[in-house]
């Protein structure tokens, strides 16, 4: 604190500023006289001394000295404890003040011709420099005084404002105070004020600047009294308080409007008369509360309990009340009645659970708790929510409890039937949640705060139950494909495969992936046991179904030990079975394809991923921390998936498929009659199968993961999103190195054909008797039929199971290689003239096969072979044009070179015959030139 | 010298405004946020003696035994929490018994208590200074505080009967 404050005595003391510098901290204070004799206390030691008066000790100081009267009725000190009691609005106070002076303006204006001279000037000096630029806003909002009334306490408070208290000012403006009584009360004459005004007079409380003390003076007239002889009282029937008003609703609001008022009690001793006053609060609340349990014992709703409730929520707030309605509720004593929890798990088949007598259990609460809803709003005024309260008591006490119960004897009896619990329990207590209407005393956020509560019954249970559906599902899916590897290797690896023959992939493919997603669409079983009332809808515990039912298509193959019971896969009837006809056909049509690794598997992994993805899925509804957990444990669930299928599965299946090929020996291979290059065969239908599965995978992602927002599917740091990537990755890459081998393969086939079944006769047909050559029929080689087919027949599977640019890419390799083999073959032969035609029909039937593949540079280089073959057809009397097609090199579109196109020359049968004619003319044509 | 700033607890030397010079355990003298403020800008160096020139020997003295009594409070929070200063609690015994001295003194000591600002001590004395007033009438109020009476007697009327609410009954 400074001393420079102004003070009340004449002594003078010297200012100590703080910023000396260091050596002349000291110095300074040496330096200091001291006047002083008697000690006086400064303003601002005695305003701190009236804050520890009580009231009537104030305006006794009040009445000592014109200082100490300013000092007293500072319209600060009033506010200050208007505000300890919550009664002080400074928007309102504004409001109110900036109204006035918008009157006073227009007051003013009229006013202002005759008074110009006399107060004019002065006033708007003032004016202006009180309220500044604010004073012209227009505010139309209140209007609740007079305005000759509020000009006049204007005035009056600009005076006071001014410092200057003039008598006449100060009489006239607390005449003005509208405290009622308080004129013709004569000291002493206590509890004079109108009871009934009293009653209310915290609510009247207003906020006028320059009027707080009168507001107080309202409030401390009417209050103090009570408050005073509450804290001098000895025991409860002492209080004038409950003498005056004999009603329990007005006792209580007085009660509570002392209890406002006791803030702003800061006079010594506050402490003890809070304590007297809290204790009488409590003496008052239990006897209003044993009359509220006497009326609810006798159940009488609209007369004692409402009465008593209406009591306790004027005191403070019904608290006390709802408690005790609560506690006493005959829910919460007999909550057995409800059901018991272990019902659910008697009589059922193992691995199942019978939601039914839960889903009673929550009927029957919910039902009941509708029926509370009722009584609440009959007793408790719509002020007070009790509803929330009782309904959290009722999820902490009767909910949580059962449904604890419930899962711990489930997960006691096994995990399967633990998931399917806590998922089939949940969703019935989100119904549950959803079943509940709310009272006139509940706010908006009810359905909301409903669900918190019957979600923070389950909170508990989400962590255990998440990491055991995604152990469980990793588990059961390992088991699948270990079970199917193991049968595969029973099986010794069937090596014999057939062809998918005139089979229309594509379409085939659409019509299983359509229905594929229709089933995947389906909600899983759990969900499906509350919606509708229950009438129509069979027992679910019944196990409906016959063994039809599953998803997995029939075993096509007999002797394949179909794989174990799968309780987990979703039970559905009318898509269900069309998928069933569907897989059944498909299998059949891939019948020996499933060696390496199997759709079927796949499809069983894909539903138990979704059955176990759609309990999951529904604790995402949980929100907060839990909801979160519970959607990252639905894409690990959605990644095991990925992994098991992908790594586990399909992986090995491909480089199984791949050793096999690069294994393959034409040569060693005794059976060529086959059509096909059996482990290319294979191999190829397994991308076939490879890109089903994939796009099953796709399907699920879309509609299981990204249709309800478990994932975003542009999110690329999505962990889900990365493993799906990863999973496509993989499934091209081992298409590419699988295509690679393959390629190689079928070359090797090819050349193996070349070499094994073109008879040198062919191309140079040995003459007849009669030495003309017998041209029996004109079209291609066996061969080059055989070839045709081969690699068609091998290329033509692909189509429409891998993408496009990777059917390119392996079409134009196979071509080139093609293309090579076929130069290298033909450099092999000896074409006579007339050979010619069966080599050129040979290379119209390659080009006519290059045609179909659509690939332009393609089939430049088979039109090339097809010109070039035209250079045996030349009869060697015209060695000179031989000369000239062989520089032709347009005609090759560039792809041979003349040097090239002249050893193909020299493959004719009278090679040594024309190859002077032919030199000369090549070599001679260019000196003539030269 | 350094000897002295080194011991514990260390003693420094305040001088009165008689010119007296007392000896205290630095810690107690820092009750005084004036005083705490004077030794922090002086940082270490010396053992001069502070002048606190608006005190003298018999107050400080006083003002000290306070200050050794509540050498152990909690340090007094810098800023002006004016709410919690409202709703203090009553005078403690030790306190109580401290203050029983003339009113002299007693105005003497809270004027010390302001300027070496030791807002504890400030209030028990405000508290008690509230204490004698209470049930006095004005006039009674006036002899005690030396307060000259400038109303009419009809103005005094007048603020007694404007607010005759908040009277004793």
């Amino acid at each position: 604190m400074s001393n420079q404050s102004p003070t009340m005595s004449s002594f003078k003391r010297a200012p100590v500023s703080g910023e000396h510098p260091r050596q002349h901290v000291l110095a300074s204070l040496r330096a200091t006289q001291i006047v002083e004799s008697k000690p006086v206390l400064p303003a601002e030691l005695i305003a701190t001394i009236l804050d520890y008066l009580p009231i009537s000790d104030l305006f006794r100081f009040a009445r000592t000295s014109r200082r100490m009267q300013e000092m007293v009725y500072d319209d600060t000190r009033w506010i200050q404890r208007l505000k300890s009691m919550n009664c002080w609005n400074e928007t309102e106070a504004r409001q109110r003040f900036e109204e006035a002076m918008r009157r006073k303006m227009e007051a003013q204006r009229a006013k202002e011709a005759e008074e110009a001279r006399r107060t004019g000037v002065g006033l708007n000096g003032s004016v202006n420099g009180i309220a500044g630029g604010g004073v012209e806003e227009p505010k139309k909002s209140i209007t609740l005084f007079d305005a000759g009334w509020e000009e006049e306490k204007q005035r009056m408070s600009l005076d006071r404002s001014s410092a200057r208290p003039r008598a006449s000012t100060l009489d006239r403006g607390f005449d003005a105070m509208t405290l009622s009584p308080s004129g013709t009360s004569a000291p002493g004459q206590s509890f004079s004020l109108d009871p009934n005004l009293a009653l209310k007079v915290l609510t009247k409380v207003r906020s006028i600047r320059g009027h707080a003390r009168q507001e107080y003076g309202k409030i401390y007239g009417a209050l103090a009294p009570y408050y005073f002889d509450l804290a001098r009282s000895r025991s409860h029937t002492d209080p004038v308080l409950f003498r005056t008003y004999r009603d329990p609703e007005q006792q209580a609001q007085m009660l509570s409007q002392l209890k406002t008022f006791a803030k702003s009690d800061f006079a010594q001793g506050w402490s003890r008369r809070e304590e007297k006053l809290e204790s009488m609060i409590g003496i008052f609340e239990n006897a209003v509360l044993r009359e509220f349990e006497q009326g609810y014992e006798s159940n009488d709703v609209d007369g004692r309990m409402k009465r008593y409730a209406h009591v306790l929520v004027t005191l403070n707030g019904g608290t006390a009340g709802i408690d005790s309605f609560i506690h006493n509720h005959p829910l919460m004593i007999d909550k057995e009645k409800l059901g018991n929890p272990t019902d659910c798990l008697k009589d059922t088949a193992p691995g199942h659970i019978s939601l039914q007598p839960s889903h009673d259990f929550f009927r029957e609460l919910a039902t009941s708790l509708n029926e509370q809803a009722e009584i609440i709003d009959r007793v408790f005024p719509p002020t007070v929510d009790a509803l929330l309260p009782f309904l959290d008591r009722v999820g902490e006490d009767i909910v949580s409890e059962y449904v604890t119960t419930l899962f711990d004897e489930a997960h006691d009896t096994s995990i399967e039937v633990y998931l399917k619990a806590v998922a089939g329990v949940f969703s019935q207590g989100l119904q549950f949640a959803h079943s509940l209407k709310g009272t006139k005393g509940s706010k908006a956020n009810f359905q909301q705060e409903v669900l918190r509560i019957v979600s923070r019954t389950f909170e508990p249970h989400v962590d255990l139950y998440l990491s055991e559906e995604l152990d469980f599902f990793k588990r059961k899916s390992e088991l699948e494909v270990e079970v199917w590897e193991k049968r595969l290797s029973d099986e010794e690896q069937s090596t014999e495969s057939a062809f998918m023959a005139n089979v229309n992939r594509q379409a085939v493919k659409r019509d299983f992936l359509s229905s594929f997603r229709k089933v995947v669409m389906m909600p899983v079983n759990v969900v499906s046991t509350i919606p509708t009332p229950f009438g129509a809808s069979k027992p679910v515990t019944a196990p409906a179904i016959p063994n039809g039912d599953s998803l997995e298509p029939p075993a096509s193959r007999s002797g394949t030990p179909a794989p174990g019971e799968r309780s987990t896969s979703p039970r559905l009837e009318a898509p269900n079975t069309e998928l069933a006809a569907k897989a059944a056909i498909m299998n059949s049509r891939l019948e020996g394809i499933r060696s390496l690794f199997s759709i079927e598997v796949a499809l069983n992994l894909i539903h138990m991923a979704k059955s176990s993805l759609e309990r999951a899925a529904l604790f995402v509804k949980l929100g907060g921390q839990s909801g979160e957990e519970s959607r990252e444990q639905c894409e690990n669930i959605f990644i095991s998936l990925l992994q098991i299928l992908g790594q586990r599965h399909i992986r090995t299946g491909f480089d199984k498929a791949v050793n096999h090929l690069s294994a393959y020996n034409p040569r060693e291979v005794a059976d060529h009659a086959q059509q096909g290059v059996e482990p290319l065969v294979t191999f190829l239908e397994l991308v076939n199968v490879g890109d089903l599965i994939q796009q099953m995978v796709d399907v699920f992602y879309l509609q299981e993961l990204v249709a309800p927002r478990l994932t975003d599917r542009d999110d690329f740091l999505s962990v889900a999103v990365k493993e799906k990537k990863r999973f496509e990755q993989m499934l091209d890459e081992r298409v590419a190195a699988g295509l690679n081998k393959g390629i190689d393969v079928l070359m090797d086939e090819v050349e193996y054909i070349c070499a094994t079944t073109q008879l040198p006769t062919d191309f140079n047909p040995s003459p007849g008797p009669d030495g003309v050559v017998q041209m029996q029929d004109i079209g291609a080689s066996h061969t080059a039929t055989k070839i045709v087919d081969l690699v068609s027949s091998h290329t033509s599977m692909l189509v429409g199971s891998t993408d496009k640019n990777m059917l390119d890419v392996f079409n134009q390799e196979v071509g080139l290689r093609l293309f090579a083999a076929l130069c290298k073959h033909l450099k092999r032969q000896r074409i006579s003239v007339d050979g010619a035609i069966k080599l050129i029909s040979d290379m119209n039937a390659y080009h006519a096969y290059i045609a179909t593949l659509r690939n332009k540079s393609l089939t430049q280089y088979f039109s090339a072979l097809r010109e070039l073959s035209q250079i045996y057809l030349i009869s060697p009397e015209h060695a000179k044009e031989i000369a000239t097609i062989i520089a032709d090199s347009d005609r090759y579109y560039g792809i041979f070179r003349a040097e090239e196109v002249y050893e193909f020359a020299e493959r004719r049968a009278d090679w040594f015959a024309v190859k002077r004619a032919v030199e000369r003319a090549m070599y001679g044509f260019g000196c003539i030139v030269m | 010298m350094a000897a002295t700033t080194l011991e514990a607890p260390q003693k420094i030397l305040l001088q009165t405004s008689d010119n007296v010079e007392l000896k205290v355990d630095r810690d107690v003298a820092e009750r005084s946020i004036l005083i705490k403020n004077l030794l922090e800008d002086l940082g270490g160096e010396g053992s001069e003696a502070i002048p606190i020139p608006n005190v003298n020997e018999a107050v400080m003295k006083k003002v000290l035994e306070w200050c050794e009594q509540h050498r152990k409070d909690a340090p007094a929070t810098q800023d002006d929490d004016s709410d919690s200063r409202k709703k203090s609690t009553d005078i403690d015994e030790w306190d109580q018994k401290f203050m029983q001295v003339d009113q002299e003194m007693l105005f003497e000591i809270i004027l010390a208590a302001n300027y070496l600002d030791i807002k504890a001590l400030l209030d028990v004395g405000c508290k008690t200074v509230a204490n004698m007033i209470k049930g006095k009438s004005p006039d009674e109020i006036r002899k005690t505080f030396n307060i000259q009476n400038d109303f009419t007697p009809e103005e005094e009327d007048q603020i007694r009967r404007e607010n005759e609410w908040a009277e004793d009954r």
